[in-house]
């Protein structure tokens, strides 16, 4: 039984392309499953005589093409129109034709790569030069100028005899059995191997090292270190000054920068009105930053419920009648420059549209409160359609 | 080595060739060459009415047609050369249709005539005050003027007369003697005849379409019409076989392989084209200069910008899809159809070349039906001219030495 | 002087038997290298190390060191990079147009076409990395997410370039490697010598030649060729882009991608031609690499040459044509201005001498042909350079105008670039087979069933 197993096969040389093709269409035809055709170059039509199944590489071809022409394409859109949008040559965000080229590259790049790998891997299985037909006398001609065919012997008609003379009645010459080579065992801590893992390591962390930390402050590595640049502690011999960090010149205002008249918590602001609409997106910012920066005094729902027990002085509630007649430039104003000496400032935590969406999510909370007739018969129309849709 | 059988007498030798070549001369049916005296006739007396009603719009649009039978003409017999040149195989059988299809060469000549009568609606430099107020025309003057104008252009159409009659002549004898020496001779023409194309459809295209734009230049404008010329050259061979040969006029060793390097050759001008164009496109539309850009501009205003945009996706994309499978390009009635559209595509090229630049001499674009009187007259046209040259010859060049290794052929 | 048209060409002569073609194939592997092969190493090792000590001193002091300076920003590192881009060109073009279009001598010259489009790629992509001043921090054109948090400019011809050449790269390689894999097995099969026995089987990847394998290596090497061929256009497409894109005069011009293109196939088959006349001789190759095949390539060679030549007739025309005063300066100044000996060079190169090639017996004769090849290499190299530095040098501002003179670094690194080339030319032809021996044995006579399947 140990001895049957070993046997892989029975091939046969050929001297011609004709002879191999008439072969291989014979050993087809008496209805073998498992056996190959071996030869140096591809033969034309022998697929045919063969009757193989044309090759479906196209697909993987094909798949991966678009996949890397939607992705590169997709990708290029997000990192100039979304993530860092930058006008560039007076080109749209999104310059359809200026990014043909790099669609078309990729794609090619996706294509083949991904075919040549799923050819090699997939569709060979190879590396594989454990394969028995290796180091064979057969193995030898068939690379160089013979053909050749091996029925394997898991062939369901596979018979030892019965083969090896059919393939001499096909003209096959040096028939050879060809057995499965004893199957090795790798010992995974053979000292050898070891000493192998043991010297790579130490190269690979050696080198990295040298190179982060002794290459990288080399010449012409190191050339941010040495420039001529001037330190902000610095004493400068340049400017008069002797200040080497530099002042804005006068009358420069930063980007962005829009300057507030109502520095004082007193001043009146009456006729400072809210820019922005109540719209979720807006409510939705104004809960947010409400929750961060606005509830651990005042609750979260306004209502002076802190949540610092007792370790700040808690916030007033925000429903009393005082601050709903408030109006919201005033509130607007007390975010930005605090209350009474307690409430700090939180003009550099927030941006101007945020105090806004504040003010916006506190009105919501105060409406709440104090709900009017009309948001009752809203809430049930509302409550009818979230229980019709639940349905 | 020339070949024994030639001191046979002519008509027994092309018996035999004919024979070998499983090919027997049918008729093309009646009703082909009725429908295109149909169509001609009709094309003909409805161009004429439009050029009685608006002579402008007219001119336009024979301007159109004129450079659709340009394409197709000068095309086929670029494809003829090409086959010589390269020593092509599969080819071979279907050689005789691109002649016959290049037999309207001689007819460019007299179609021109009424262009040149109708430049003064055409070019803007025709008109001495536009000219004596713009400095870029003056300056070219000294080449967009009439007399040399017509001159060089009557020039190059006759060169490419001559080149046809020559090539084609020697062609045809071989159906009859079978000399080798005729295909010598026919490569030797061919190899005369590429370079001098290459600049003459050159000449010819910044003449008639690039003159109407003011200002306007661009290098790559001479390949984009060698571009659509050998593409819709590729349809109309591709069309004319295959129709023919599933009918039984050609030969039945016509294989698939054949079909396929048709197919292929389609599909391979398409992506050609698609090139040319988006490269010309690219850089004008990035260079984004005044003077450039200006003629894109023309090409998307005021609706236009429908016509480019399906001309991208008639001219590249659905080609491109259509022939990229591989079954496609065996597929007989898939080849038809596209070569059937990608014919109907170049006359919406041609289009899209000429009526915009209308703009450039005072005229405003709205559409007219005397577009359609144009198309009809250039079709029936075609299939007359084709019709007619085809009652007297083979489809099947017969005589040629390598028709028997195009049989042998195979992918 | 009749040549039978029915017959089909002779592409191998003589009929070896597929053992002698192995045999011929791979004897310059197996031999001890000549000493004269040492010495024409020797000779470019030595060109090499001048490039890398010249390109160690540009590193150390910076690009300072070469001639560039506002307004001709580029000079010899990208003339040299578009001519060795070029130069690579033709490898794709045999390896993969001539393979769609059924061309079958392609097959004793494609190896090595090949392989030199790898070598030319890679000395082109020496010099953008260089010239960038810190090659270094070339990793910044990879867009990956960097503490900079931005992207590149996908709109900037020039990281065009940076995937249109990685992925020429990539793709040549892989198209050269799959074509070496039987080859491997043929070389694996042959060892004696276990060292290298463990070599070709590891590169071998265990290759059967199994007729199940091949009809699937065939689909892969068709799709190869099919992608293979429009990236080939497209690659020295960008390379034009990278000038057209911009509104220098004489750089603006819409013929510039299908010009370069064919410029550049016209420079490759020169180069392709220059070494195989060397190598056929060399290594008693004239069978395989015939005087037919010398002769093809002329033929493209000629008609490549003169689509250059019809670029050149139509930029000519059109700067006139345009109407343009900076146009028509900037093509007058190349012709007469202060490089116009090297637009002589260029155009007797480029455009008359190729043309020579119209004549049978000059297409035939293995002397004047190396001689015009040489030629034209020179003559390409000298286009890049004058459409590149005439163009900068006089500019829109007649104040800003600046003569370009080259310096040594400058020399060393271009002589650099040749001594690279080459050292891997050498090292490639003693190491793998110079010609494809799967593909050459199916070509030879009768390697192919006769017959095929009855109707």
């Amino acid at each position: 039984m140990a001895d049957e197993k070993k046997l892989f096969g029975v091939a046969a040389l050929f001297d011609t392309a004709d002879e191999i093709f008439n072969a291989a269409k014979k050993v087809n035809e008496a209805g073998f499953k498992n056996y190959d055709v071996n030869t140096p170059y591809p033969i034309h039509g022998i697929e045919r005589a063969m009757k193989l199944k044309s090759s479906k590489l196209g697909y993987v071809t094909l798949f991966f093409g678009f996949f890397g022409a939607s992705s590169i394409l997709f990708f290029m859109w997000w990192a100039l129109a979304v993530n860092y949008p930058l006008v560039i040559g007076g080109k749209p965000y999104f310059p359809l034709p200026a990014f043909v080229p790099i669609t078309f590259e990729f794609t090619v790049l996706n294509a083949v790569v991904s075919t040549f790998i799923a050819m090699i891997a997939i569709v060979f299985n190879l590396p594989f030069n454990a394969h028995p037909l290796h180091d064979t006398n057969y193995m030898k001609n068939v690379t160089s100028d013979k053909y050749g065919v091996v029925i394997e012997s898991d062939d369901p008609q596979f018979d030892e005899n019965k083969v090896t003379e059919f393939l001499k009645s096909l003209g096959g010459k040096s028939i050879e059995l060809i057995h499965n080579p004893e199957p090795k065992i790798l010992k995974a801590f053979e000292p050898k191997f070891v000493v192998f893992l043991i010297i790579v390591a130490i190269i690979t962390s050696a080198s990295t090292y040298v190179t982060l930390n002794k290459f990288m402050y080399l010449p012409p590595f190191d050339f941010m270190l040495n420039q001529n640049k001037g330190s902000a502690q610095a004493e400068s011999t340049f400017f008069r000054d002797k200040r080497e960090m530099r002042e804005p010149a006068k009358g420069t205002v930063a980007r962005g920068f829009i300057p507030y008249a109502f520095n004082d918590p007193a001043d009146t602001t009456e006729f400072y009105s809210d820019p922005l609409l109540p719209t979720k997106k807006v409510l939705k910012l104004g809960q947010r930053k409400f929750l961060t920066f606005c509830s651990p005094c005042h609750g979260n729902y306004a209502d002076g419920n802190s949540r610092l027990r007792g370790f700040f002085p808690p916030g007033p509630t925000l429903h009393s009648a005082k601050v709903i007649g408030y109006s919201d430039g005033q509130i607007y104003n007390i975010i930005t420059n605090g209350m009474q000496g307690i409430m700090p400032s939180y003009a550099y935590q927030t941006t101007r549209d945020e105090r806004w969406a504040i003010v916006n999510y506190i009105r919501v909370l105060q409406r709440a409160q104090n709900p009017k007739p009309s948001d009752f018969s809203a809430i049930s129309e509302l409550i009818k359609e979230s229980g019709n849709a639940s349905n | 080595m020339p070949q024994t059988e030639s001191t046979l007498p002519a008509g027994q030798v092309s018996m035999e060739l004919a024979q070998s070549a499983g090919y027997t001369k049918k008729e093309l049916p009646n009703s082909l060459s009725a429908w295109g005296y149909a169509l001609l006739i009709a094309g003909v007396i409805l161009s004429v009415i439009s050029f009685m009603i608006d002579p402008a719009r007219a001119s336009f649009g024979y301007l159109t047609a004129y450079i659709f039978l340009l394409c197709i003409s000068v095309g086929s017999l670029f494809l003829v050369t090409m086959e010589y040149v390269s020593g092509a195989v599969w080819s071979v059988p279907f050689r005789r249709i691109s002649e016959l299809f290049a037999a309207s060469v001689p007819f460019l000549l007299l179609l021109i005539i009424p262009l040149f009568f109708s430049m003064k609606h055409l070019f803007a430099w025709m008109n001495p005050e536009v000219v004596a107020h713009d400095k870029v025309w003056q300056a070219r003057m000294s080449y967009l003027n009439v007399p040399f104008f017509i001159i060089r252009d009557v020039i190059i159409l006759l060169i490419w007369w001559a080149f046809y009659f020559f090539i084609i002549r020697n062609s045809r004898k071989q159906d009859s003697v079978a000399d080798q020496s005729l295909t010598t001779i026919n490569i030797k023409l061919s190899a005369a005849f590429i370079p001098i194309f290459a600049f003459t459809v050159s000449v010819l295209s910044f003449d008639w379409l690039m003159s109407m734009v003011p200002k306007w230049y661009s290098t790559i404008f001479g390949v984009y019409i060698f571009a659509d010329a050998a593409w819709v050259g590729f349809a109309v061979v591709t069309l004319a076989s295959v129709l023919l040969n599933e009918k039984g006029y050609l030969s039945p060793k016509i294989k698939n392989d054949h079909y396929y390097s048709l197919g292929t050759w389609m599909f391979a001008f398409t992506v050609f084209w698609a090139y040319i164009a988006f490269s010309q496109y690219m850089l004008q539309w990035y260079g984004n200069l005044p003077e450039e850009i200006i003629y894109y501009i023309n090409r998307w205003n005021g609706g236009w910008k429908y016509v480019s945009l399906i001309l991208v996706i008639a001219h590249f994309i659905v080609p491109f899809l259509f022939l990229v499978p591989r079954g496609s390009k065996t597929n007989p009635k898939i080849l038809i159809f596209a070569s059937i559209w990608i014919i109907a595509t170049q006359y919406l090229d041609s289009y899209w070349l000429v009526m915009p630049s209308m703009v450039n001499n005072g005229f405003t674009y709205t559409f007219n039906p005397i577009d359609f009187a144009f198309p009809i007259a250039a079709v029936g046209l075609m299939i007359v001219i084709f019709t007619t040259a085809a009652k007297k010859h083979n489809l099947l060049p017969i005589g040629d030495p390598k028709l028997k290794r195009s049989w042998d052929f195979h992918l | 002087m009749a040549i039978d048209y029915s017959l089909e060409p002779v592409l191998v002569e003589g009929n070896p038997p597929l053992k002698e073609l192995d045999e011929v194939i791979i004897r310059p592997i197996d031999l001890k290298p000549t000493r004269k092969y040492q010495v024409v190493l020797a000779f470019f090792v030595s060109l090499l190390i001048i490039g890398i000590i010249c390109t160690g001193i540009t590193f150390y002091y910076g690009i300072g060191m070469w001639g560039n300076n506002q307004p001709v920003a580029w000079a010899f590192d990208i003339t040299n990079f578009v001519f060795w881009i070029g130069i690579g060109h033709a490898g794709t073009l045999i390896s993969a147009i001539l393979y769609l279009l059924r061309q079958q001598w392609r097959n004793g010259i494609a190896r090595f076409a090949e392989a030199m489009t790898i070598f030319a790629v890679m000395c082109a992509g020496i010099f953008p990395v260089i010239h960038t001043g810190r090659p270094w921090l070339a990793g910044y054109l990879i867009p990956y997410p960097n503490q900079h948090l931005m992207w590149p400019n996908f709109i900037s011809p020039l990281v065009w370039d940076v995937f249109a050449v990685s992925t020429y790269f990539t793709v040549s390689l892989i198209f050269w490697y799959t074509g070496l894999i039987p080859d491997f097995a043929t070389l694996r099969d042959r060892a004696t010598n276990k060292i290298k026995k463990t070599i070709y089987s590891v590169f071998s990847l265990g290759w059967r030649g199994s007729s199940r394998q091949w009809q699937h290596y065939e689909k892969a090497y068709m799709l190869f060729a099919g992608f293979a061929t429009p990236l080939v256009l497209s690659v020295h497409t960008v390379v034009s882009w990278d000038f057209a894109a911009a509104i220098i005069p004489g750089w603006h011009s819409t013929i510039f991608p299908p010009y370069f293109v064919a410029g550049a196939i016209f420079s490759g088959f020169a180069m392709v031609s220059t070494v195989l006349i060397f190598i056929r001789k060399v290594f008693d190759m004239e069978h395989i690499i015939t005087i037919d095949h010398l002769e093809k390539m002329n033929k493209i060679i000629l008609l490549t040459g003169s689509m250059v030549g019809y670029a050149y007739i139509i930029e000519w025309f059109m700067a006139w044509y345009s109407g343009s005063p900076f146009e028509l300066f900037t093509t007058l100044n190349r012709a007469f201005g202060p490089y116009g000996w090297g637009y002589w060079v260029m155009l007797s190169c480029n455009v008359f001498f190729p043309q020579l090639f119209w004549f049978k017996k000059i297409r035939r004769s293995v002397p004047v042909t190396l001689a015009i090849v040489i030629l034209v290499n020179v003559g390409m190299w000298f286009e890049r350079f004058i459409i590149i530095v005439t163009s900068l040098s006089r500019d829109f501002l007649p104040s800003s105008w600046h003569a370009y003179r080259p310096t040594l670094v400058d020399f060393g690194i271009l002589f650099g670039s040749f001594g690279l080339f080459f050292t891997l030319i050498l090292l490639f032809a003693r190491t793998l087979p110079v010609v494809s021996i799967a593909e050459i044995k199916s070509i030879v006579k009768g390697a192919q069933p006769v017959h095929h399947e009855e109707e």
